[in-house]
């Protein structure tokens, strides 16, 4: 693995890995939400 | 203070943008590892900010234990899983940059090895949060993340304590360390730009955990309702 491409790997994986984490909080905010209102719904 | 957390997201955009600029295309190139060395300006960033947030579990942790306070339980909770995305970051990011630098992509050094066991005692901090039954999780969890804290200092201080393969220390290492003033200019932009990414997903993750537990209270609520009928 040359510097560069390492260079780049490390920046994609950093990224992916903050995005996806990111993610991954916004589709359980979601999930949650609809879960309150099913509940509000229901009551 | 939506308002003022949106105001917060904004600039830490702004800030990832210029800190990103200066690691990648200002500060100068480091003569003998060559570009790869711009690595630096994102993995020690996510170690610091995998520190922060791992002090602010080892903190909420004890005020819990003390309090009983749920706010402080959310707050622990939270830390430990950003806490554990960077240093995630951190644990593969140094492998890329030490395959072209050393020719290798692992040692078992000391600060490798202590950075690796740090990792896993927070992943075993968030399965026990996941998977404990019972009305002692918190306790316990509270527990586990006061003692796994005192991994921290000691990955802090391998580089000082040890001969290892993991380049000494570059800041406040002694005589023969530092920055040239451009790199550490790109550095400590670097530093703070990663320190508000980790403090908005705090928030964010501490706000989702406040929203689980109302979500599981109304369920008890409602289940015992149930049964009462």
């Amino acid at each position: 693995m040359t510097g560069p491409v390492a260079l780049r790997a490390a920046y994609i994986v950093t990224w992916a890995i903050l995005l996806g984490y990111l993610g991954s909080l916004l589709r359980r905010f979601r999930r949650v939400r609809e879960e309150m209102k099913d509940l509000k719904r229901s009551s | 203070m939506k308002t003022l957390f949106i105001a917060f997201i904004v600039l830490t955009i702004a800030l990832l943008a210029y800190s990103t600029y200066q690691g990648l295309f200002v500060a100068p190139t480091e003569q003998t590892m060559g570009e790869v060395q711009r690595i630096f300006y994102y993995h020690v960033p996510s170690a610091w900010t995998a520190g922060v947030c791992f002090f602010v579990n080892f903190l909420a942790s004890v005020v819990y234990l003390w309090k009983r306070n749920p706010a402080s339980d959310a707050l622990a909770a939270a830390s430990a899983e950003v806490g554990v995305a960077f240093c995630t970051i951190v644990l593969i990011t140094g492998p890329i940059w030490a395959r072209p630098v050393w020719g290798i992509w692992w040692t078992w050094d000391a600060r490798l090895t202590t950075t690796l066991v740090l990792w896993l005692i927070y992943v075993s901090y968030l399965v026990l949060r996941r998977f404990a039954a019972g009305g002692q999780t918190q306790v316990l969890a509270a527990a586990l993340a006061i003692f796994g804290f005192v991994d921290v200092p000691i990955v802090y201080m391998s580089i000082r304590w040890f001969r290892t393969q993991h380049p000494s220390p570059v800041m406040g290492g002694g005589e023969n360390s530092g920055l040239d003033p451009a790199m550490l200019h790109a550095f400590f932009w670097n530093l703070l730009a990663f320190t508000c990414v980790g403090i908005v997903l705090m928030v964010l993750r501490y706000r989702l955990q406040m929203l689980e537990e109302k979500v599981e209270a109304t369920h008890a609520a409602a289940a015992l309702q149930g049964g009462a009928r």
